[in-house]
């Protein structure tokens, strides 16, 4: 929820010279970013907003970078006390006229195996690749990762 | 009439036997980490610490300990709970010295020396970062009824599921309760003013 606020005020606040988005038609994507992640980390955990302004239901089938050996959609979950990752094999649901958001429910874009050590100001390129609006470049700002928020691991206010 | 009168005696009996049982499970549940359970974090073991040293039990005894098991491959929850861990540090100010934290890698086979060091120490150079040999770590996380699996991704990869919670531990090795990622920030925190206390 803090995240979504943040979201929004950022909207709000920032100018449009520095906001960070991408159109693609009738896809809204809002600050694909990725969280800095300690030296050596063999992973990283990337998140976007995606608003399907259009009239029909869209879906992210994959996500490609040239930066990383690959990257999966995966949703990490904690039940019953157990942390568990599970492959999006399906890709991720974007139906009409709603924001699907990548850090809320677990849900994350993992870059596997980048390319080198990226840290807080680097860029990542992507391309989403969306089963009707088609393939879309954009870039991934990595970002400093804030000490008491809990990205991808829910909503819930802390 | 006098058999639907005795019905409802019983029946209000009943609710005060219901009422009693649970206000003495509630109590008894909340006394629970104050009484010395077995001292399961006493239980030997041998791994190796981020510098490369071999440790066991006994340099985890004589200070309450905070103990958290993940692995370096996981890109939300693990680094997650060790950012939080390094705040609460943070927020215990000096009186975190009173406080052991650690983190078990769960995936040894990828995370060795190096790659512990460099974790976390990016998070808190105060969270010492084990790791060692599958069977050590599987010998500990039994021990320690810590679950972790390996589970298989698509194209040979794999993943690990594990115990999400921080578990905490007395000076004497005993179970003292955990810190769980859904609970607030201060919640936590009092946990670990509790415990070192
Ligand atoms: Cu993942």
């Amino acid at each position: 929820m803090k995240k979504l606020l943040l979201v929004i005020a950022t909207l709000v606040v920032m100018p449009a010279a520095i906001a960070h988005d991408f159109d693609a038609g009738s896809i809204y994507i809002d600050h694909p970013m990725v969280e800095e992640a300690p030296p050596g980390a063999r992973v990283l955990g990337g998140y976007v907003s995606l608003h399907n302004q259009g009239a029909e239901d869209d879906r992210l089938v994959a996500i490609e970078s040239t930066a990383a050996e690959k990257v999966e959609m995966h949703r990490s979950v904690v039940t019953d006390g157990i942390a568990r990752m599970t492959p999006l094999t399906e890709g991720i649901e974007l139906p009409a006229g709603e924001m699907v958001w990548l850090g809320s429910d677990g849900i994350h874009a993992m870059f596997i195996g980048p390319d080198k050590r990226y840290v807080a100001g680097d860029e990542i390129p992507a391309t989403l690749v969306f089963e009707k609006a088609g393939r879309i470049d954009v870039t991934f700002k990595v970002e400093e990762r804030a000490t008491t928020r809990a990205p991808g691991h829910g909503d819930h206010a802390q | 009439m006098k058999s639907l009168r005795v019905l409802r005696i019983v029946l209000w009996a009943l609710v005060l036997v219901v009422g009693a049982g649970a206000a003495y499970l509630f109590l008894s549940a909340r006394n629970a980490p104050v009484d010395a359970g077995p001292a399961v974090y006493a239980t030997p073991f041998t791994l190796i610490d981020q510098d490369g040293n071999e440790v066991t039990e006994a340099d985890f005894l004589g200070k309450p300990s905070a103990w958290f098991y993940g692995f370096t491959h996981c890109p939300d929850v693990c680094p997650t709970t060790l950012s939080e861990m390094s705040a609460l540090l943070e927020a215990l100010g000096p009186d975190a010295d009173r406080l052991q934290a650690v983190f078990v890698s769960i995936d040894p086979e990828r995370d060795d020396v190096a790659t512990m060091k460099d974790y976390v120490e990016y998070f808190d150079d105060r969270i010492v970062g084990l790791t060692g040999s599958l069977e050590n770590v599987s010998a500990m996380a039994k021990a320690r009824y810590i679950f972790f699996e390996k589970v298989p991704l698509e194209g040979g990869d794999y993943t690990m599921e594990h115990s999400a919670s921080v578990h905490l531990a007395d000076a004497g090795g005993s179970f003292f309760g955990t810190l769980d990622g859904e609970e607030p920030f201060d919640t936590r925190l009092q946990k670990l003013r509790r415990l070192i206390e």
